[in-house]
């Protein structure tokens, strides 16, 4: 269904056409706006809820690398460039101010996995099921060298 | 010389005739009727009784538009004038009075011109001496003055942004530590001391470091223009600035020559370390392009003032709400480089780590002073 492929760090990313190349953007909005590319997968239904029911959790499984952050934020906007640049296609959840404060509920349990909370900062990037972190975190792990390697585990990265 | 009120009486006059000359004055004005000879005998007197007069002999000339005055041709300078005067007083002189008003108008002219240059520089005077004033009073409350005044950061009117002074005086330090640390490095490694005592300058060296993203932390809070308008380092520094501070990957293109030699590992790493802080600088720089992108748009949505004030308003918190997402890329930034010198840290030697801090600090050592000599650089006169 979806699938990464590995491309070139200058490509930028277009919304694909039905399933032509096999490459998926996700951006699920929960209102009907004009915003960016338009979603082509129905993998949520973007209610209120930011996903509603397990929309969510299937979404952080199912896509090797998710990027949840504010509709408009421009750090989300940096996260995406960096994993871009890597040759990444992450997924993309953006969230409306007022779904803000019950996704950040969802995405906690969902990291937490066991039932402890980890804390979510926007914008939350999620690697192969995971929680890494904010972009603090991102950055961190990227400089140390850990970034790439955990892409590649996650099947985010071919090389 | 040309003195006295204009249009009334022109004196050419040396100091030492001006005592007779103006005795002579007063009686051939109050007569108000100008009889050349009369004049000219009067010249003749005031002549005769100063023979010593040479240069700059004393010229008496009525200006009295009323008469029609026909004037001797009056020499400026001579010695023994007087049989002279007599002999020229009846020669027709119109040219002689043209040029003679054309004198004085130019005198009056250049008296105006000087009255003007003197009130305009002593209003100057004035004004510089309160700015003095104002710039010390300021000085003494710890207030940081220079660079950009007219930002909204603080004026001299006296509102003092305390966050920015406090980063003001804590940079200073900073900086004056740095310095006496990269001394300390530098002494060091010229007397190869050991690497128990390097450990301890590196150490030191990464926390001093470690403090300035703090108290840039802070001041990102109290005034992120500040901090991004890089106003708190010199010129020199300020044309390398990169969201509030160095690049990290000029950083290392600094440091890398200074290290060798290196380990095939340690080369690899150093590589990607290269590669990593380059392109987190790439994604933050575009994010950054974002930003300004998305307020530009956020501030052109009506020019016409079309949809009422309430969108206005909301327009502006909307800005407002942008703005603030300066502080977290200041603070991305920040912590981009120091999350690069420790990856740095990490990949050393303690003896390369110590060569690489005092690359550092030396480095930004001659910032400064090429800043300081710019700064002094003699120029042409405006």
């Amino acid at each position: 269904m979806q699938q990464a492929i590995p491309c070139n760090s200058g490509r930028t990313w277009f919304a694909p056409t039905a399933a032509s190349n096999g490459v998926v953007h996700v951006t699920v909005k929960d209102r009907p706006s004009v915003d960016g590319p338009s979603t082509s997968s129905s993998s949520s239904d973007g209610g209120g809820g930011g996903g509603g029911g397990g929309g969510m959790r299937r979404l952080v499984a199912e896509n090797p690398v998710l990027v949840v952050g504010r509709r408009g934020c421009c750090m989300c906007h940096v996260v995406k460039r960096l994993l871009l640049g890597l040759g990444v296609n992450p997924a993309v959840f953006e969230v409306a101010e007022d779904a803000e404060a019950a996704l950040v509920d969802e995405l906690a349990e969902i990291a937490g996995g066991s039932g402890v909370r980890q804390q979510v900062l926007f914008p939350a990037v999620f690697i192969g099921g995971r929680l890494v972190g904010g972009i603090d975190r991102l950055m961190a792990v990227h400089i140390s060298g850990d970034l790439v390697p955990i892409l590649k585990e996650a099947g985010a990265l071919w090389l | 010389m040309l003195q006295g009120p204009a249009g009334a009486f022109h004196v050419i006059s040396s100091p030492n005739s001006m005592s007779s000359a103006s005795a002579q004055f007063a009686t051939s004005r109050r007569m108000g009727i100008y009889e050349p000879n009369h004049q000219i005998s009067m010249w003749g007197d005031s002549f005769k009784a100063d023979s010593s007069q040479n240069t700059g002999a004393s010229t008496i000339v009525e200006a009295d538009a009323k008469h029609d005055n026909r004037l001797g041709d009056i020499p400026r300078e001579s010695s023994g004038p007087s049989k002279k005067y007599d002999q020229e007083a009846h020669k027709p002189a119109d040219k002689v009075l043209r040029r003679l008003a054309q004198n004085r108008e130019a005198a009056r002219k250049s008296r105006l011109r000087k009255k003007a240059y003197v009130q305009q520089l002593e209003s100057s005077r004035l004004k510089l001496s309160q700015l003095e004033q104002e710039l010390e009073r300021a000085r003494q409350q710890g207030v940081y003055v220079g660079g950009h005044l007219g930002d909204s950061t603080l004026g001299l009117s006296g509102t003092v942004n305390s966050g920015v002074a406090a980063f003001e005086m804590e940079y200073g330090h900073w900086v004056e530590e740095q310095n006496r640390q990269t001394c300390e490095l530098r002494t060091a490694l010229q007397a190869h001391v050991s690497d128990i005592e390097l450990r301890m300058l590196v150490e030191s060296g990464m926390s001093h470091y470690d403090n300035l993203f703090r108290i840039k932390a802070i001041a990102a809070k109290s005034d992120v223009f500040y901090l991004m308008s890089g106003m708190w380092k010199t010129s020199a520094e300020r044309f390398f600035l990169w969201i509030g501070g160095f690049r990290p990957s000029e950083l290392l293109k600094v440091l890398s020559p200074q290290l060798d030699p290196l380990t095939e590992q340690q080369v690899v790493a150093v590589c990607n370390l290269q590669q990593s802080s380059q392109q987190a600088e790439d994604a933050l720089s575009q994010g950054m392009d974002k930003l300004q992108q998305t307020l530009a748009e956020t501030l052109t949505s009506d020019p016409l003032g079309a949809s009422g004030v309430a969108n206005y308003m909301g327009q502006m918190a909307n800005a407002m709400g942008k703005l603030e997402a300066l502080v977290s890329f200041v603070n991305q930034a920040d912590h981009l480089r120091q999350q690069t010198l420790q990856q740095m840290y990490k990949i050393l030697t303690t003896r390369q780590a110590a060569r690489g801090l005092l690359a550092l600090g030396d480095y930004f050592q001659r910032l400064r002073a090429l800043s300081s000599l710019w700064a002094a650089r003699p120029r042409e006169p405006a």
